[in-house]
């Protein structure tokens, strides 16, 4: 198991802001883990557009007492990224039927201007659920028990899917650096 | 070689931007926002509803049960209902009449004239004190006395259960009188009037006295007239000795049998509320918790039989939801293993 030091929890503010504000200050981070999920900056923006046009509609019903907005943003982006999955499986089942499958989620893109091709190849070889816990826990920095909620598990579950995503990073980085 | 802190470094300090179009995008969506409306952000408190909904549930249940516990206690409760109708019953069987201080007129069996009978009366009357009790029995002595009785025995207790029992002897021709007297003394609770016929037995006992008497003439006359030898004069005395010793035996029970004819033989017991099976009508504020008791239960009965309905719906909605959640728990996982 890897030792994982995080920064602390940012903290909650209760006051309610308006939506351009929260969509302004949260929109990298809804990009950014549409994008761990996805791999594909192109799907990653078209899901990122549905989230804040769903989030745009549901603001009024946000209540800040039972969340951040972030976690609130996060939890709209992930139904609708898991949305578009199923929709995207079942199409590729009924290609598959057809004998044309082909998937825009091999499509190519980076997760993030500064990274590491080995870091970027890593990555791409994690399963999205490996990729989301890291990019929630690790990119957005968000606690684990904030994470337990929008993941539905439990925090317990949270910190071994990380440790496993970190530790698959690490060997296929080492793997990397060897060929190099 | 690569760390997990270099690893995270990395991957923070490489934090995705999103592309100025994005959010040029987002921020025409953001333009778009409009006023809330005042209800807007009105959200129908489901966790505080219950906490409040099932303590004032609770409160509106014992509530009506308390006024309509209150309310139906004015009149005796339903169990005391069938109860006093029990004993009501069966006064009624006894006497006809069953208020306090109301004579039995007319109830009471009274001996045929011209023939020689046993009466004996068996009277319970109910009186509404301990101090009543006293002054019944005093009563019943006193009424003995004005119509040419007496007493045979009396006992009277007194206390919260107070109590008199009297065994008294009037004249036959006056029982029917006193046993309507004696039952006003009270409310009647039970009245039991025997009748005897003595004729017969009176009948048979001077049919028997005269035929010793002149069996004790003609042996007389014999013993009178007749030179007899020693022998038979003996045998004839001492027939006629045992004659006259039945003759007499018969005179006393003649007499005995009158004496029982002309004299009745009445018990009288008299007691409160409480004793004797009598039922005392319960207190207001008792009959307030028994109606109350009653109201509560069934509300409980209600609320059972709404629960066995709905709780089959329940429980199958509570399996789809739990199935559907798993279901997608276990989709969500499948898609993201990939």
């Amino acid at each position: 198991m890897h030792a994982v030091t995080l920064d602390a929890p940012r903290s909650v503010d209760t006051a309610t802001p308006s939506f351009a504000a929260v969509a302004e200050e949260l929109l990298d981070d809804v990009y950014g883990y549409l994008l761990y999920l996805t791999k594909n900056w192109a799907l990653a923006e078209d899901l990122t557009s549905e989230t804040f046009e769903t989030a745009f509609r549901k603001w009024r019903r946000f209540d800040p007492r039972r969340g951040t907005p972030r976690a609130w943003l996060l939890a709209i982006a992930r139904t609708t990224a898991l949305d578009w999955f199923r929709a995207d499986a079942r199409r590729r089942r009924r290609e598959e039927r057809a004998e044309a499958a082909e998937s825009p989620r091999d499509s190519d893109g980076g997760f993030g201007e500064g990274l590491s091709l080995a870091l970027e190849e890593s990555l791409r070889a994690l399963t999205a659920g490996e990729r989301e816990v890291v990019a929630l826990r690790v990119v957005l920095d968000l606690d684990g028990e904030e994470t337990a909620r929008l993941l539905g598990i439990t925090p317990t579950a949270v910190s071994t899917r990380l440790s496993r995503a970190l530790a698959k990073l690490e060997e296929r980085m080492r793997d990397h650096d060897v060929v190099a | 070689m690569t760390s997990s802190p270099d690893l995270i470094h990395e991957l923070r300090a490489s934090r995705p931007a999103a592309p100025t179009a994005l959010r040029a995008r987002i921020r025409e969506i953001s333009a778009r926002e409009t006023a809330p409306a005042p209800w807007a952000r009105f959200r129908f408190p489901v966790r505080r509803a219950a906490l409040i909904a099932v303590p004032a549930a609770a409160a509106l249940a014992f509530a009506s049960a308390g006024v309509l516990g209150l309310a139906r206690s004015d009149g005796p409760t339903e169990a005391f209902r069938d109860e006093q109708a029990l004993v009501d019953k069966a006064t009624a069987e006894a006497a006809p009449s069953t208020g306090y201080g109301a004579a039995a007129q007319g109830s009471a069996i009274g001996p045929t004239t011209g023939r020689a009978q046993r009466v004996s009366a068996t009277l319970t009357v109910e009186v509404p004190n301990s101090d009543a009790v006293s002054r019944a029995a005093q009563d019943a002595l006193d009424l003995t006395r004005s119509l040419g009785g007496h007493v045979v025995s009396a006992s009277v207790a007194t206390g919260d259960e107070g109590s008199a029992t009297l065994t008294v002897r009037v004249p036959v021709a006056k029982v029917q009188e006193a046993i309507v007297r004696l039952s006003a003394l009270g409310r009647i609770v039970s009245q039991q009037v025997t009748i005897d016929d003595l004729q017969e037995s009176l009948d048979a006992l001077e049919r028997r006295a005269a035929s010793v008497r002149n069996q004790i003439a003609r042996i007389a006359a014999r013993l009178e007239s007749e030179s007899l030898d020693a022998e038979t004069r003996a045998v004839l005395e001492n027939r006629l000795k045992t004659l006259r010793t039945e003759l007499r035996e018969l005179r006393r029970g003649i007499s005995a049998t009158n004496a029982e004819a002309r004299m009745s033989t009445i018990q009288l017991t008299v007691v409160t509320p409480g004793a004797f099976g009598a039922v005392a009508p319960p207190a207001r504020l008792d009959r307030t918790i028994d109606e109350a008791l009653n109201v509560l239960v069934w509300e409980a009965v209600i609320a059972l039989a709404l629960l066995i309905v709905v709780a089959p719906f329940a429980l199958v909605a509570l399996a789809a939801w739990l199935g559907r959640r798993l279901y997608r728990r276990r989709e969500e996982e499948r898609l993201l293993a990939t």
